[in-house]
Order: C-alpha cells, then structure tokens, then sequence
C-alpha cells in the first residue's frame, strides 16, 4: 500500500480533488437563485435554509479546493470535502431510495430538461462518482497524516 | 484526530462572509435572501393544493370582468363566468387552451421564470415575475397595490412539465388575497408549439 501514499501520487490527488470542487462551485456562485431552486428540488432542505445553503455552500466547496490546490490547511480542506460528499451521496442515495428525481446541480444550476430515467440514471452515476472523490479524501488524508507524523 | 476543528470551522466562517460580500454585490437577478419562504420545501408529491380546471375554450358569455392587462385585444369576459373564484385554494390548472382563451380575452398573464429567460421570450402582455429573484416580494406586493380586482382571473405560467415556479408564483399571490389564479400547467414551450404570439425584451 505504500504506492497509495505515494507524494507523486498524493500532490495529483490534492490539484485535482481541489479543481473539481473550484470548478464546481463557480456557477454555483455566480447565479444563486438557480442552485437554490437545484436544493430545492431534492426536497431536503428546511425552506428557511434553502437560500443560505445556497448562498454558503458553493463558497465553502470554492475555499475547501483552493486550499487543497495551494497546499494550505489541506487536511482541514480534505475533511470538509469528505463531509460535503457525505452530504451529497446521502441527498442522492435518499431521493433515488424514493424515486423522487433531480437534476445533481453538480456543475451546472440549469435544469437539463431530461426524462425521470435519465435523471434517476444520472443520480446513481453520481453516487459512483462522489465514492471515488470520497477515494481521493481518503487519500490526501492518509498521505498528510503520514507526511505530518499524525497518529489517528 | 490530525486536524483543526478551528480551522475548519474558519473556512466555513470565511465562506459565510465572502458569500455575505458577494450576494451584496449582485445584480437584482442574482441576488437571494438570506432566508427564503417555501412552505412545500419538504414534500415530494403535488407541488400545490391546485385542481385542473377546464380545458375547452369557454365560449362567449357576457360578464363583467376588469381586465388587468392593456396587452392583447380587448373581449368578452368569458373566463369571468368560466373561471370562478376559488378562495379555498391557491391556483387551478389548466391547459395551453384555456390560456389562448384568456389571453384572447386581454387577461392578466404572470411569467415565473427568470428574468433572462422572459427576456428571450414570452407571452406578449405578460409581466415578468421570476419567482426564484429577490425582488418578488416586492413585485407582488406592488401588484397588490395596484388595486386590481382580486376574483378575476390571472393566469401564471413557467417551463412547463416539472416546473412548480408558477405554483409558488400562485401561493405568493394568494397569501395576499388574490382568489382566482390559474396556472398553465403546460407552460411556455406549449404555448411556443401551438404557434400563439410570443414577444421578446424585458418588457410585457
């Protein structure tokens, strides 16, 4: 297992883990009311939090990523991640679980205007794809406690 | 446990603060409250306590009803005697129909979707009242203000198919005592198919 700690391997993980959720969280910022409709949808969320779950959320995934690109705090980064994806595969796993259908809201805060199978074949798609960035949290942790001689 | 609660709970704190900084500094369609009001937030079946109403095209009956837009000709009031009142619910549905109907007959046409897509289309006529902006407090209220007769129809309209913009659109106004809303269910890209006038820009 002393390739999955590997630096060469752990600095690739920590760029691109932290890209995607800076990626992710830009169109988030720039049109709010679109996300908070995307949270909305998944019918989870307490009415009075949807818009301040949509006005935080995206800056939180933007500041967890730069500091996982820029090396800073990034264990601190990497957790918070984990707990973002936590929350978004148990929102997903929770809607298919119902058969209620969303749009992720992943990337983009438009409605895609797909059928409810394509949407319910797209959520569990992003299921598969949020376990593997869970992969790389675990990763970039493994690897830092290592570096930093932390004993969990 | 190898990191800081601290820390993190600074990185939430400084997300908190640039999305403050950054929802100050946005345009009025981009903007959001802080907190928002969606009472169906938590249910997943039907989106408002709406029925369907009919779906013929009423025929010409005289009746007494103002019209609140100055847009399309000028008729007869027949939704008036169609469409009755409903204070015991929020909106009735109906279909692409009735809304040429109404709108042949000058009715008050609501847009829900956001100001950008009424730009690039919509019923002519039709106010622009995004549902999703931070400003449609504002806007109903000054609708309210207006004095119109709160019984005649009003028929609101969104994307169509999953859209429950005008469903919300329709609880706002009926919270504030307008009686006989009715949401076009099939919504705009209906409306387009059917070939009815469409104009662009961000006026009615």
């Amino acid at each position: 297992m002393r390739w999955f700690t590997h630096p060469w391997l752990t600095i690739r993980v920590q760029i691109g883990l932290g890209a995607i959720f800076a990626v992710a969280a830009l169109p988030k910022i720039a049109d709010p009311p679109s996300f908070a409709h995307m949270i909305y949808n998944y019918r989870l969320v307490p009415g009075p939090l949807v818009n301040t779950f949509a006005l935080v959320m995206p800056w939180v995934e933007l500041l967890a990523g730069l500091a996982l690109i820029l090396g800073v705090w990034r264990r601190e980064a990497a957790v918070l991640i984990g707990l973002l994806l936590l929350v978004f595969i148990a929102a997903i796993a929770f809607n298919l679980a119902r058969g209620h259908a969303v749009d992720c809201g992943c990337f983009d805060v438009h409605a895609a205007g797909k059928s409810r199978e394509e949407q319910l074949s797209d959520m569990r798609w992003v299921l598969v794809r949020d376990a593997a960035m869970l992969l790389m949290v675990a990763q970039v942790l493994v690897a830092s406690r290592k570096e930093t001689g932390v004993k969990v | 446990m190898g990191f800081s609660a601290a820390r993190i709970l600074g990185l939430i704190a400084a997300a908190a603060v640039c999305a403050g900084v950054a929802n100050l500094a946005a345009s009025r369609e981009r903007k959001l409250p802080w907190s928002g009001s969606y009472p169906r937030a938590l249910e997943t079946d039907s989106v408002s306590p709406s029925k369907s109403g009919p779906e013929t095209v009423p025929s010409a009956a005289p009746a007494p009803a103002p019209s609140a837009t100055s847009a399309p000709a000028p008729a007869a009031a027949g939704g008036a005697q169609r469409f009755q009142p409903h204070p015991d619910r929020a909106s009735d549905e109906i279909g692409t129909a009735d809304a040429e109907a109404l709108f042949r007959e000058g009715r008050l046409f609501l847009d829900a979707r956001r100001t950008t897509v009424y730009a690039d289309g919509h019923v002519p006529g039709a106010r622009s009242f995004p549902v999703w902006e931070s400003d449609i407090g504002e806007r109903v209220k000054a609708l309210y203000e207006e004095g119109l007769d709160q019984n005649a129809p009003i028929v609101i309209y969104c994307s169509g198919g999953d859209c429950e913009d005008s469903h919300m659109l329709a609880e706002k106004l009926y919270m504030v005592g307008f009686n006989n809303l009715l949401v076009d269910k099939d919504g705009f890209p209906a409306w387009q198919k059917r070939g009815l006038p469409v104009t662009r820009g961000a006026k009615p």
